[in-house]
């Protein structure tokens, strides 16, 4: 299997936020919890001299190499050595939030028993021929899940991977 | 390899972890959608869902609420049992009770008060769910009640009756074959989702876009070639006056109109009242683009329009709005012609699915010419004339007042006493005045706790039904899951209750599933068929648009063809309504001076569907408050910041929210959504603001002022302490357990707001547009009031 990068188009997205909504669904997210949700959206306005409006989604960006699997003490972050994507087993995480302040994007969450929690792309699911359950239900497009090969020869303009790989680049 | 614990985790159906795959549809929103569901079921409970990407409405994909039904099928204010109130009316104090005894108690009542105040003092009324409603149709009238009443007073029927004013027939843009599309309060991208998707096929195909709309939406945003920006209610005005530009610059179908079209000459003259003299002091819309809208219909045909069925009708003077924007595609010669409107008879509960079933005929044949006329007839009789059916909006003024007959009992299929106009005072009020009220439901909602008896009803994932879809598709779904506890589906329950009153309909008597097989029989398929093949079939008698046939055949209104003139209401002056689309300004005669800015209810959110969503947690995480949308200019003249409380007031009432400042609202204009129990924008619009011709409600233009609430000192010192009350004493959160839903660890908003925020743990180094634009006088996320502050907004009622 090939190494899959998990993009999204601002410029696409019309900020519904089924994505955000999925992501709970698969992942049993409970907002009574007080937890942060692994995928979250917003929207950002302009006025020039028309309204702009950017709408954005986003969650784990599944650097590579990763900052937060570098920083956890426990060995709890690992990418997965088939999809590349960051996944996590948090039996041994010590709460540390060593991983949330390596992190330049504030993706790990911790559960009410102190332990890191974020979104591993649906890893399980493409090992199993379905995309991550953002990926399948946003309506118009604007979150894929791609190959490396489909990403580097023709990814998106607006594509946010792309800019995270800067940010990512700039703080490491 | 994976562990079986991980792939449970990740949920995968497999034989290993015992999950499987179950197809149904959602029923969340509008029948126009009801999108196909793969259920992820283990043991008997649904664990995740998804689209059914073999279905042919949605190809799998789900849209924000959708996506979200395991939680609304599992809400915890579901009812388990049937219940019997033991407390005063609304106090929620109920005793559990058996089906029998239910059904032996309502049985007894309804009949008592037939046989006592005639049948027509029981309502039969069914809320927002549609699939069921030619069943309890058909229940209303074999009980001999002429009084079927629904949701459907306030939203749809108004563009549906102008249709059917102007053509006798319903009618629907051909969308995929347009050069032109005219988007009249079109947004796709928060309701009705794959309509985004087929505009933006058709965007990148060349077809070019008018899109007109109160406020700056996403469709403006991605699609529009040209927008148009008219203030509530004045569509009518605008229509008119692109109708004006077309006919003066002789950009018009003559040879149409001459064959097809009846009272052109009167319209034509009526349409030199909107000008380049008035039409932005009528409308807000400069005459410029007026213009260049009629450029572009006259340079680009064929035209399609889609007016949406809520925000133009939601008028005092909507329905004659419809009219003037739909008199476009009969001058243009646009209606009954490829890529313009076609017209679209129902095949099944107001579903265009172009085939052949025997609804009307089910219904009808229970009607009897003996009846009384329904609830609203007097009040508003071209409704009545052409819909046959109870106008809803007219029921509590009936109850409380009792003319021009008594109702005594309603039987209600999920009510909402927020739908009406000053709630309150007027349906609530109502509700307390019934001697008898069932209310059947999914939930234990406020209304219902006004019921005598309340019954238990199940979701679509819980039962079998027939459903209808576009390009001649007929669906007969299996439940995915048992009902939940004593739960049964709304169907069954009129049969039953059929059956328990003895009525003679041995088809009611028969069951649900008996009345579809009689619907359906001219289509080949069986029941048995239609649900062994588990995903929609086409049916053979699908019969495709042909393209003029029926305007050459001549249509079935009074002069056979397209009337802008109506001869049905000509051939009624007494109801004092005009036979031409004519144009009255939209605003109640409050004074402007007090109440300068107009408030608009409803704009869509991607989050929310009328009251039922409000509950459910993962939707409310999207927009934790009921927030209303003011522009940035009004909050800073206003000292009104992102977040602050304010008080809403209208000469009906006054409510308190959160404000949201967006740059899609223009200056002047308040969007509030509707069914908040913590802020009801219903008790804003004044109960006599109905449209004369539909009886639709005044929901979207109302003169208003805003304040912002005094900050209470004591109130900031304590800011930091979960928000638990609103003015009303409710919830904030509208969970029925009062606990807080918007999963804010650190007073941070949970998922993103719409607002420009970044949410919770996210970064504030996205690319340079995500730098957010904070307007003047905006604080950080609000995460709520303390009641302290909140209880204020009292003081302003």
């Amino acid at each position: 299997m090939s190494k899959m990068i998990l993009d999204f188009d601002p410029v696409v997205c019309c900020g519904c936020g089924a994505c955000a909504i999925a992501c709970m669904d698969q992942n049993d997210y409970d907002p009574a919890t007080g937890n942060a949700p692994f995928r979250t959206i917003f929207e950002t306005q302009e006025l020039e001299d028309k309204p702009v409006f950017s709408h954005y989604s986003v969650a784990c960006m599944h650097c590579s190499p990763a900052p937060c699997v570098t920083a956890c003490p426990v060995g709890c972050l690992k990418k997965d050595p088939q999809t590349d994507l960051t996944v996590f087993d948090n039996t041994d995480c010590i709460g540390c939030h060593s991983c949330a302040m390596a992190c330049p994007f504030g993706a790990p969450s911790f559960n009410g028993k102190g332990k890191m929690e974020k979104c591993d792309g649906c890893y399980l699911r493409l090992k199993y021929v379905m995309e991550p359950a953002c990926v399948r239900v946003c309506p118009t497009g604007a979150l894929r899940m791609v190959t490396e090969e489909e990403y580097e020869k023709a990814h998106e303009e607006h594509s946010l991977v792309e800019e995270a790989r800067k940010i990512a680049k700039e703080q490491i | 390899m994976a562990t079986r614990e991980e792939l449970l985790k990740a949920k995968i159906p497999c034989a290993e972890t015992g999950i499987g795959i179950r197809h149904t549809l959602c029923d969340i929103c509008a029948p126009s959608s009801h999108c196909g569901v793969d259920a992820y079921v283990k043991d008997g409970v649904i664990i995740k869902v998804e689209g059914n990407k073999d279905h042919p409405l949605n190809r799998g994909l789900l849209c924000t609420k959708g996506a979200s039904n395991r939680q609304y099928i599992y809400r915890k204010d579901r009812i388990r049992t049937p219940l019997k109130r033991t407390g005063p009316r609304g106090s929620g104090e109920f005793t559990p009770i058996t089906w029998e005894e239910a059904y032996e108690t309502i049985s007894q009542k309804l009949l008592g008060y037939k046989k006592e105040y005639g049948a027509q003092s029981v309502f039969f009324f069914s809320g927002y769910s549609k699939w069921y409603r030619p069943i309890l149709q058909r229940l209303a009238y074999s009980f001999g009640s002429p009084n079927y009443g629904t949701e459907s007073s306030s939203c749809f029927t108004s563009g549906l009756m102008a249709w059917e004013t102007a053509t006798a027939s319903p009618t629907r843009p051909d969308m995929r074959n347009c050069r032109l599309f005219l988007g009249w309060a079109h947004n796709p991208y928060f309701s009705g989702y794959l309509g985004a998707r087929n505009t933006e096929r058709l965007k990148k195909q060349g077809v070019k876009f008018i899109i007109i709309d109160t406020m700056y939406t996403q469709t403006v945003e991605k699609i529009a070639d040209l927008f148009l920006q008219p203030r509530p209610g004045t569509d009518g005005a605008l229509a008119l006056a692109i109708a004006n530009e077309l006919i003066t610059n002789d950009w018009v179908d003559h040879d149409y109109i001459d064959a097809y079209v009846h009272g052109f000459d009167e319209y034509a003259q009526y349409c030199k009242g909107f000008h380049e003299g008035n039409v932005e002091e009528l409308t807000g819309v400069p005459y410029e683009k007026v213009k260049k809208a009629a450029e572009m219909i006259h340079e680009y045909g064929p035209m399609s329009i889609r007016e949406s069925s809520a925000p133009l009708a939601h008028h005092i003077n909507g329905m004659q709005n419809y009219r003037a924007i739909m008199a476009l595609s009969a001058i243009t010669g646009n209606y009954d012609r490829k890529g313009g409107q076609i017209p679209s008879p129902f095949t099944y509960t107001h579903q265009a699915s172009g085939y052949h079933t025997l609804e009307h005929e089910f219904v009808k044949e229970a009607r009897k010419s003996s009846m009384a006329p329904p609830v609203g007839a007097q009040r508003f009789p071209l409704w009545n004339e052409l819909e046959k059916e109870a106008q809803s909006m007219d029921l509590p003024r009936q109850i409380l007042e009792g003319t021009p007959y008594p109702v005594k009992a309603v039987l209600a299929f999920g009510m909402n006493f927020r739908m009406f106009p000053e709630s309150d005072s007027s349906m609530r009020n109502a509700l307390e005045k019934l001697d008898f009220f069932v209310d059947v439901d999914l939930f234990l909602t406020d209304t219902s706790k006004y019921a005598d008896i309340v019954l238990p009803a199940c979701s679509s994932f819980e039962r079998e039904e027939f459903k209808s879809y576009p390009g001649g598709y007929a669906y007969y779904t299996k439940p995915v899951i048992a009902p939940l506890y004593e739960s049964r589906s709304d169907a069954d329950i009129m049969c039953d209750l059929a059956r328990h009153m003895n009525l003679d309909d041995p088809l009611l008597k028969g069951g649900y599933r008996a009345c579809l097989e009689y619907i359906l029989s001219p289509i080949s398929y069986t029941i048995d068929q239609l649900q062994e093949a588990d995903t929609p079939l086409k049916v053979p008698e699908f019969a495709p648009h042909q393209e003029f046939a029926a305007i050459r055949r001549g249509l079935d209104t009074p002069t056979g063809k397209f009337e802008l003139k109506s001869e049905i209401i000509a051939s009624h002056p007494e109801w004092g309504l005009d036979p031409l689309p004519t144009y009255r300004a939209p605003l109640d005669d409050a004074d402007p001076a007090l109440y300068p800015m107009t408030l608009t209810e409803g704009g869509r959110l991607p989050n929310a569907l009328h009251s039922r969503l409000h509950d459910v947690s993962w939707l409310r995480t999207l927009r934790p408050k009921a927030c209303a949308e003011i522009s940035l200019e009004d909050g800073e003249m206003l000292q009104i910041g992102e977040g602050d409380l304010m008080v809403i007031e209208t000469p009906a009432g006054s409510i308190c929210v959160h404000a949201t400042l967006s740059k899609r609202i223009p200056r002047g204009l308040v969007s509030l959504y509707h069914g908040y129990r913590e802020a009801n924008v219903g008790s804003l619009v004044g109960r006599s603001r109905l449209d004369p011709y539909s009886g639709f409600p005044a929901m979207r233009s109302n003169r208003c002022r805003i304040t912002p609430l005094e900050k209470d000192p004591a109130a900031d010192a304590s800011e930091e302490k979960p928000v638990t009350g609103m003015p009303d004493g409710q919830p904030v959160t509208g969970m029925s357990d009062g606990q807080p839903v918007t999963g804010m660890p650190d007073g941070q908003p949970a998922a993103g707001m719409p607002d420009g925020q970044p949410a919770a743990g996210m970064p504030d180094r996205l690319p340079d547009a995500g730098t957010p634009q904070l307007p003047a006088g905006r604080d950080t996320a609000v995460p709520g009031q303390p009641s302290g502050a909140a209880r204020k907004g009292e003081a302003h009622e």
